[in-house]
């Protein structure tokens, strides 16, 4: 198991120097210069020139791309000219924000997940499963952004309940946590939408639990019904939620742009969605290597979380 | 032992269970009536959907999604149990009565350690501590015979084999010493040899602890030895029950009948069909009217069609439920005589020559580099020779090899060492296009008939694949060969534009025959051809494979496990143990003057639908499980649950040598006295 654990490890910090060097390199591609970003009205040949040549974009695509990959392996993510601050910086204000949003989020996404899947298994084809079936692919279907302003609109403007937007007194990880009140609407509308694919899959994976006859076995001993689910429906159900918890993790900092833009929360998030419209090109690389980093470790965790879970799985 | 006049632990009369489908009401059980006592052994026997399990099932209520008890009674030492509230229900259930599943890898599970299951009814019923349960687990882990039991209490259920497995489930059903023990199947899913030892387990627990029985299978030659009484089963109702050797010696029904005759014997005239029963089951939503048996009887007359016969006798120790009963069992003969079958093998004809034949697969270990550091030895250097026209029979115990060799010998495995050869050529020596017409020749018939054919292909595509694939004929010469080929193994060409799905296990069987045919190959490799069928369905593609053989004369080699169905199908049979071919001989020679204690030990434990000689059965023939393939015994393989081995074995591999024509044994001390000298040259199989 620690060989695998290593092996892995390697092999993902490999394919995480990739992702950099992929990443510079689409954004090369996509058009647009840095130079003229970060010159603005006085962007013209020669102080592009002179602009490149100093930050070293005039070297050979391959050199620039070594650079990059050597500067972010050493926690540099180069300079926003748009906001006059390192990009590690700013990310270093904002990540623990944005983890706190996501972690959050995705907690509350499975407490409510799990047991309504394993709810829905096991009182399936009831009036309550069609009503939760039906709920859960609306807002399955349903943008984050709309989701949003319907809880603003219901909770804030009409019925008072929380703050329509995160005041400026939430600046630091640790006012968001004591503010529940001012989080509740975007921790709410960002778990809303994985709640719904999370509890689909938790329903059917209950679905094929119940049909063993270990369930059966477990009935048959005489353990009341709400054992019967705790003891041996429950673990047994869960072991595949732990890839797809696993891969969702990159997927959340994506719902988290409009979240975060929607109820103006200063994480990692808005700081992309801002840097989109800036074209600030250090921020947005940066952001993309975050989210294939977060892909790979997300993968890492949720394979070993499994070997872990599951007696049958022997990584070697 | 108590007889059925007598009080019995569980008395059960008129029972109906019905399940509620979305459209329609299955009626499972039909007024079902029997009583067990302690220590007594109750057989409930038939084919599959009868009705069996859900009588079972309905003993403690625990009935699949709208099943229920519609009416009767069932008592437990005089406790009502139909309408008993939930509650004290489950102090029943795993307590007064437990149950035993088929299939024990599903019935386990898999994220929990077997000492906890065991000791979970204990804490349960008895209220005891954690740790006392524990100890309880141990005590009856050890008394199902698990080996070791202290070290394997944190053992989960994938770490067990499959005999232990069950040895784990049936500890679980014995842990609150409860009064009524219902074995559902529990040794289908079993090896023979490993099936014996829990067939003895079983019985020796029942006398010990004095349980009422309730024995559920399809197999008449598991309920003969085994039980006191039996009742036959057929849609939803018994047609007949009586003691067990009264059912044997003059059975009334003609579906018990027929249920025993259709199972081949071990010395079942191979030149004869085997006895079969037409047709399905009835579906029972709702059952068709008069008695249900009649749509397949060959004894049906109006009567039957319209009116139910009532379940009645001489006596009331032997009643059955027909009109026009039988008397005694089938004569096998009388059956319809195959075409005289001459499939003897002509000197130096060797079609298909497997030489040598070495296949195993590498485990592998290492932190950053995978290096190889074991292999699991799947086949470890086996000869053997198929003539034009012969029927090769592989068996043993799953996991001996028997399998891969077949895949060997098609051609869908690479021999790591050794050759295979098809009509004098190396089939791994030809180049591509060589390899896919040798292809040709060699086909395959798979067990399971429900995943080895394309769900979204219809049976006119499956069949025209294999001729596309090999560019045979033009469409309509395709066309033609399909319909010889359907009328062969009797389908209905209106088969051809229907989904696997729309067919039952038989005739899906029948299709990938089909399959396996259209190219005329000349070997065809049969793994486990029947062993997912039904008894009465068994046979029927039984005699079709024997009948094709006679009539296309096509070589085969047919794996099985189960002894008979290879017998009935084999010229020559070829015994495997751990990758090793350790007895190959005629038909006659395996199964009636082995040489090799394996071979004796298999054939001594298939059991036999005939109560009297399975009751005088001597001590179970062959203990233990397979050894590992990853680390084989030294010396002779068998020799680590073989009663009659020596130092000698341990240190040297025994040689095949000849026990006569055509039949050879690796055995230090055999059975027998070997004909001739030992020859190096016998293990290369000029067995001939």
């Amino acid at each position: 198991m620690t060989g695998y654990i290593v092996r892995r490890c390697i092999a993902a910090v490999i394919i995480a120097l990739g992702v950099a060097a992929v990443v510079y390199l689409l954004l090369n591609f996509t058009g647009g210069s840095p130079a003229a970003a970060a010159l603005g009205n006085h962007y013209n040949k020669i102080t592009a020139a002179l602009w490149n040549k100093q930050h070293g974009y005039d070297k050979p695509l391959v050199v620039q791309i070594v650079d990059y990959v050597w500067n972010a392996i050493h926690l540099n993510f180069g300079y926003s000219y748009k906001q006059g601050q390192s990009v590690a910086a700013l990310l270093n204000e904002d990540a623990g924000r944005t983890a706190y949003l996501s972690g959050a989020a995705l907690v509350l996404a499975l407490l409510i997940a799990m047991p309504l899947g394993i709810a829905q298994a096991v009182k399936r084809n009831s009036i309550g499963d069609y009503v939760a079936t039906g709920v859960a692919f609306t807002l399955y279907s349903m943008p984050a952004f709309f989701l949003g302003l319907i809880l603003i609109q219901f909770l804030a403007l009409d019925l008072h309940v929380f703050p329509a937007f995160v005041g400026d007194n939430v600046t630091t990880t640790w006012q968001a946590v004591t503010h529940p009140l001012e989080m509740a609407l975007p921790i709410v509308t960002l778990a809303a939408l994985t709640v719904a694919s999370f509890s689909r899959y938790m329903r059917s994976s209950a679905l094929d639990a119940l049909a063993q006859d270990y369930i059966r076995l477990a009935r048959a001993k005489g353990l009341r019904e709400r054992a019967v689910l705790t003891r041996h429906l429950l673990r047994n159900a869960s072991l595949p939620m732990i890839t797809l918890v696993g891969l969702s993790i990159p997927g959340l900092l994506a719902g988290n742009i409009i979240t975060e833009s929607l109820f103006n929360y200063p994480g990692l998030g808005l700081l992309f969605y801002d840097a989109l419209q800036n074209l600030d090109y250090p921020i947005l690389l940066a952001y993309t290597l975050i989210g294939g980093i977060l892909t790979v470790t997300g993968n890492l965790i949720a394979d070993i979380a499994v070997a872990v879970a599951d007696p049958r799985i022997r990584l070697d | 032992m108590t007889g059925m006049g007598t009080t019995g632990v569980l008395e059960v009369t008129n029972l109906s269970t019905q399940i509620r489908l979305s459209r329609s009401v299955v009626e499972a059980v039909g007024n079902v009536d029997f009583a067990i006592g302690a220590g007594e052994t109750l057989g409930l026997v038939g084919e599959s959907g009868c009705g069996k399990s859900m009588t079972g099932l309905s003993l403690i209520r625990l009935l699949p999604n709208g099943g229920h008890i519609v009416g009767g009674s069932i008592k437990l030492r005089g406790l009502e149990l139909v309408d008993l509230a939930e509650d004290d229900l489950r102090a029943v259930r795993g307590n007064e009565i437990a149950i035993i599943f088929q299939d024990s890898q599903s019935s386990l599970n898999p994220t929990m350690p077997i000492g906890r299951q065991v000791a979970e009814p204990v804490r349960l019923h008895r209220g005891v501590s954690k740790s006392e349960a524990r100890e309880r687990a141990l005590e009856v882990l050890e008394l199902v015979g698990l080996p070791h039991p202290r070290e394997r209490l944190d053992d989960f259920p994938h770490q067990l084999s499959g005999g232990l497995r069950q040895r784990v489930m049936i500890a679980i059903a014995l842990a609150c010493e409860p009064k009524v023990l219902v074995a559902d199947e529990p040794t289908t899913a079993l090896d023979v040899t490993i099936q014996a030892q829990i067939l003895a387990l079983l019985d020796d627990l029942e006398e010990r602890l004095g349980m009422a029985t309730l024995l559920i299978t399809h197999d008449m030659g598991v309920v003969a030895g085994r039980t006191d009484r039996i009742n036959v089963m057929y849609a939803g109702r018994i047609v007949e029950t009586a003691k067990t050797e009264r059912i044997f010696a003059g059975m009334r029904h003609p579906y018990t009948q027929a249920l025993l005759g259709s199972i081949p014997s071990l010395d079942q005239d191979r030149s004869k069909a085997l006895y079969t029963i037409p047709g399905l089951p009835p579906d029972l939503a709702p059952p068709p009217p008069g008695c249900r048996f009649a749509a397949r009887c060959p004894r049906a007359t109006e009567q039957c069609q319209v009116e139910e016969p009532p379940l009645t006798g001489e006596d009331a120790d032997h009643l059955f439920a027909c009109w026009h009963p039988v008397d005694g069992p089938v004569e096998r003969s009388v059956t319809i005589p195959h075409a005289t079958a001459t499939n003897g093998r002509a000197e130096g004809d060797r079609l298909l020559q497997v030489n040598g034949a070495v296949r195993e697969f590498p485990v592998t270990a290492g932190v950053i580099l995978r290096r190889q550091v074991d292999s699991v030895k799947a086949v470890s250097g086996i000869s053997v020779e198929v003539g034009s026209g012969e029927t090769l029979g592989l068996v043993g115990e799953s996991g001996c090899g028997k399998t891969t060799l077949g895949k060997l010998v098609v051609g869908a495995e690479k021999p790591d060492a050794g050759t295979v050869e098809l009509a004098g050529k190396r089939v791994f020596d030809l180049r591509r296009g060589a390899l896919r017409r040798a292809r040709r020749d060699l086909q395959m018939m798979f067990q399971d008939p429900y995943s080895s054919l394309d769900p979204r292909m219809r049976v006119h595509a499956i069949l025209r694949e294999p001729l596309q694939i090999q560019r045979v004929g033009t469409r309509r010469e395709q066309d033609e060969k399909i319909t010889n080929v359907m009328r062969e193994v009797g389908l209905p060409l209106t088969a051809l534009e229907r989904y696997p799905h729309e067919f039952s296990g038989g005739q899906r069987q029948r299709i990938g025959l089909a399959r396996a045919l259209m190219l005329d190959p000349q070997v065809i490799v049969a793994d486990e051809p029947v062993s997912a069928l039904d008894v009465s369905i068994r046979s029927q593609i039984l005699n079709l494979m024997r009948r094709l053989q006679v009539e296309r004369g096509t070589a085969s080699i047919v794996i099985s496990h189960d002894l008979a169905v290879v017998r009935y199908l084999s010229d020559r049979i070829g015994v495997m143990y751990l990758g090793k071919l350790v007895e190959l001989g005629s038909s006659d020679d395996v199964y009636h003057h082995p040489a090799h204690p394996y071979t004796e030990a298999l054939i001594a434990a298939i059991p036999v639908p005939d109560p009297t000689v399975e009751k005088h059965k001597g001590a179970v023939a062959i203990r233990g499980d397979l050894p590992s393939p990853r680390n084989p015994p030294s010396g002779c393989r068998f020799r680590t649950r073989c009663p009659r081995a020596q130092e000698l074995c341990a240190q040297v591999e025994p040689l095949l040598r000849p026990f006569g024509p055509g039949h050879v044994a690796a055995c230090h001390f055999p059975l027998q006295e070997p004909v001739g000298t030992a020859e190096p040259e016998a293990a290369h199989g000029s067995a001939g």
